[in-house]
């Protein structure tokens, strides 16, 4: 899908954090990288229409953020960092269905639709547990799961393996490779950018470079050390 | 940490749907109110203590839930054979027996989702009235459920994190960092909820969204 | 969304209610507190009920008690001593409980109308201790003391004197949601709704 920022800049009261932003995305994987503050996780949050853009528009396919919110949410999904705030219903089924109950799904269609994304990522036996009672990784999964059972167009990830062990952070790097869909990823993790298609570094509210992981990345590290 | 105080089973009280276990329990509050004859509330009490024995519960449940009401059920009787007449004292306690037992029997054979879906129906007409979200009131409950162990388990983290520092028991030191991270969470969990296209679609104008296709709705 | 109030409920305005709840509850579920003073050990529940009200301001803090009320009313074991149920509500104390409502409200309303303005740290300390007391208290013995008297049929000045019993424990638990509510309030502002 098409998502076009046109010179977006985002003030809370007196501070810019992101200053006239131009971009367009259209690969299929791309990074978003830059230091804690560089604007990155405002940048995230406007490509669903979490924030609004003080001055500029983004265009997500043919819709506004600004006027068409609820249409984008359930074309582009969001991935937050911390898991703990993402699941937001007692049981894991609940809270899977929880999207697909805003949006619509019919009440019966919606236990199936649970319980095939839980297998699709190998975690079906979580589907009556507790969220309060999972692990680390279990939790980020099912996030993720809640997200990926409303068969989004575009999934937006805000750090989603800094709090995850080593052992988790590889299963979720390979669950982003397979990952049919578009896919924007914020993150300090610089090996989850292999075979990405693009990345851009952020640097105090700007896009400070704009190119493959290949240049991108020792680009970002030569700039930051 | 059990969230319910449901205890399954098969007694004939479990199998009573939830609406009409409230409607009589209902009933059963404004009846023992018209009558202060012990002929009448007497075998209305053993009754009730009869009901309760049918569920089955653990005996450990029982006590918990039972200890402190008849504490104040106790004191009450006490104050009242004191000051006005063992007759009086007698009504009073009966009252309060019937209406504590019958009460406890419907929570402990009704599941808390059952007793959702009755909520639910009862704030259909609200609802529609424009009087109350119920969706939006549905929600704060799921989203209480789920937070509470959460944010008892931050509570003792905190409580350990103070006592390693030496600032065991003071209160203050306990609850103000505790109810900083809560609103700081509060942005975040909003967030995520919006993101997963909360609040739902109205069935009024079943998901206006959809029918216009690409264009700004001005 | 249709028209109901001036200003809709927001999301964050739910979860802060869920939140609260949650928090009111986590303070009934820690082991009671012995005060030198009282014989009886006094649990943290109606302190989390001032925060909700000193924190929050009038409609959320009361949206949070009405929560509790209902998950009670719900079976589910959210009072201090993990007591919950329908039975809670006819019997002697429910009026204590259903008061949390307009309690948490007054002293929001107190708190937005004059702690929140108060100068110095003084000023602010005692004008929410004050906001917490009259809601936190008054107004919830206000509620409890007559549907004590109601539903078990003694007088007024009885069940008054049964309320007068926990009074002690309650303005101190005034005195430290004050204090926790300035601090909060300095460190995290929101503003009170």
């Amino acid at each position: 899908m098409r998502i076009a920022l046109d010179g977006v800049s985002v003030r809370f009261g007196p501070r810019t954090v992101l200053d006239a932003v131009s971009v367009e995305l259209t690969e299929r994987r791309i990074g978003v990288i830059g230091a804690n503050g560089s604007g990155k996780s405002t940048f995230a949050r406007l490509l669903n229409g979490l924030v609004l853009p003080s001055a500029g528009t983004v265009l997500v396919g043919a819709d506004d953020t600004a006027t068409d919110a609820r249409r984008i949410r359930r074309r582009v999904g969001f991935v937050f960092q911390n898991p703990d705030n993402q699941i937001v219903l007692p049981l894991v089924e609940e809270d899977l269905a929880f999207g697909l109950r805003n949006t619509g799904v019919p009440r019966k269609e919606i236990p199936g639709r649970v319980r095939e994304q839980l297998a699709d990522l190998g975690i079906a036996a979580l589907a009556g547990r507790p969220s309060h009672a999972l692990s680390g990784g279990e939790k980020q999964l099912v996030a993720l799961a809640a997200v990926l059972v409303m068969r989004p167009e575009t999934v937006v990830f805000d750090e989603p393996t800094t709090l995850l062990d080593l052992r988790n952070r590889n299963r979720l790097r390979a669950v982003i490779a397979a990952l049919p869909q578009q896919a924007v990823v914020l993150t300090h993790d610089l090996g989850l950018l292999d075979g990405f298609d693009r990345v851009l570094v952020l640097d105090a509210g700007r896009i400070a470079y704009d190119g493959p992981p290949r240049t991108a990345v020792p680009w970002y590290v030569a700039h930051h050390s | 940490m059990r969230m319910s105080l449901y205890v399954p089973g098969t007694s004939p009280l479990h199998r009573v749907p939830a609406g009409w276990k409230l409607a009589v329990l209902l009933l059963c509050g404004v009846a023992v109110f018209l009558t202060r004859s012990v002929t009448l509330l007497g075998p209305a009490a053993g009754l009730a203590l009869v009901l309760l024995l049918t569920v089955r519960a653990p005996r450990e449940q029982l006590a918990r839930q039972l200890r402190g009401p008849l504490w104040v059920l106790a004191a009450v009787v006490a104050v009242a054979a004191l000051s006005e007449s063992g007759h009086a004292a007698l009504v009073v306690g009966l009252r309060l027996v019937i209406l504590l037992l019958t009460a406890l029997s419907v929570t402990l054979t009704t599941r808390t989702s059952e007793l959702q879906g009755v909520l639910e129906v009862m704030l259909r007409p609200l609802d529609r009235a424009g009087l109350v979200n119920a969706p939006a009131v549905a929600l704060a409950v799921s989203l209480a459920l789920r937070f509470i162990p959460e944010v008892f388990q931050q509570f003792q983290e905190i409580r350990e994190a103070q006592a390693a520092r030496g600032l065991r028991g003071s209160p203050l030191a306990l609850v103000v960092p505790l109810v900083i991270r809560v609103l700081r969470s509060a942005e975040d969990i909003a967030a995520a909820i919006d993101a997963r296209c909360y609040p739902p679609a109205r069935s009024r104008h079943p998901d206006r969204d959809d029918r216009l296709s690409g264009k700004a709705p001005g | 969304m249709t028209v109901r109030t001036r200003r809709p409920m927001s999301t964050q305005d739910l979860v802060l209610i869920a939140l609260f709840c949650a928090v009111i509850v986590a303070l009934g579920l820690l082991p009671p507190v012995s005060i030198a003073v009282i014989p009886v050990p006094v649990t943290l529940q109606t302190l989390g009920v001032m925060l909700a009200g000193a924190v929050l301001g009038p409609v959320r803090g009361a949206g949070a008690c009405a929560l509790v009320v209902l998950l009670t009313v719900l079976g589910l074991p959210v009072l201090s001593g993990g007591r919950g149920g329908l039975g809670v509500i006819p019997g002697p104390t429910g009026g204590y409980l259903l008061g949390w409502i307009p309690g948490a409200f007054v002293t929001g309303w107190l708190v937005k109308r004059f702690a929140v303005r108060a100068g110095g740290r003084l000023t602010s300390l005692a004008a929410h201790f004050a906001a917490c007391l009259v809601g936190g208290l008054l107004v919830v013995y206000a509620v409890g003391v007559p549907w004590t008297s109601m539903t078990t049929g003694l007088g007024i000045g009885k069940a008054a004197l049964g309320a007068a019993y926990f009074a002690i424990g309650d303005t101190l638990k005034a005195a430290v949601a004050a204090a926790v509510a300035h601090h909060v309030r300095r460190s995290y502002p929101i503003e009170p709704r």
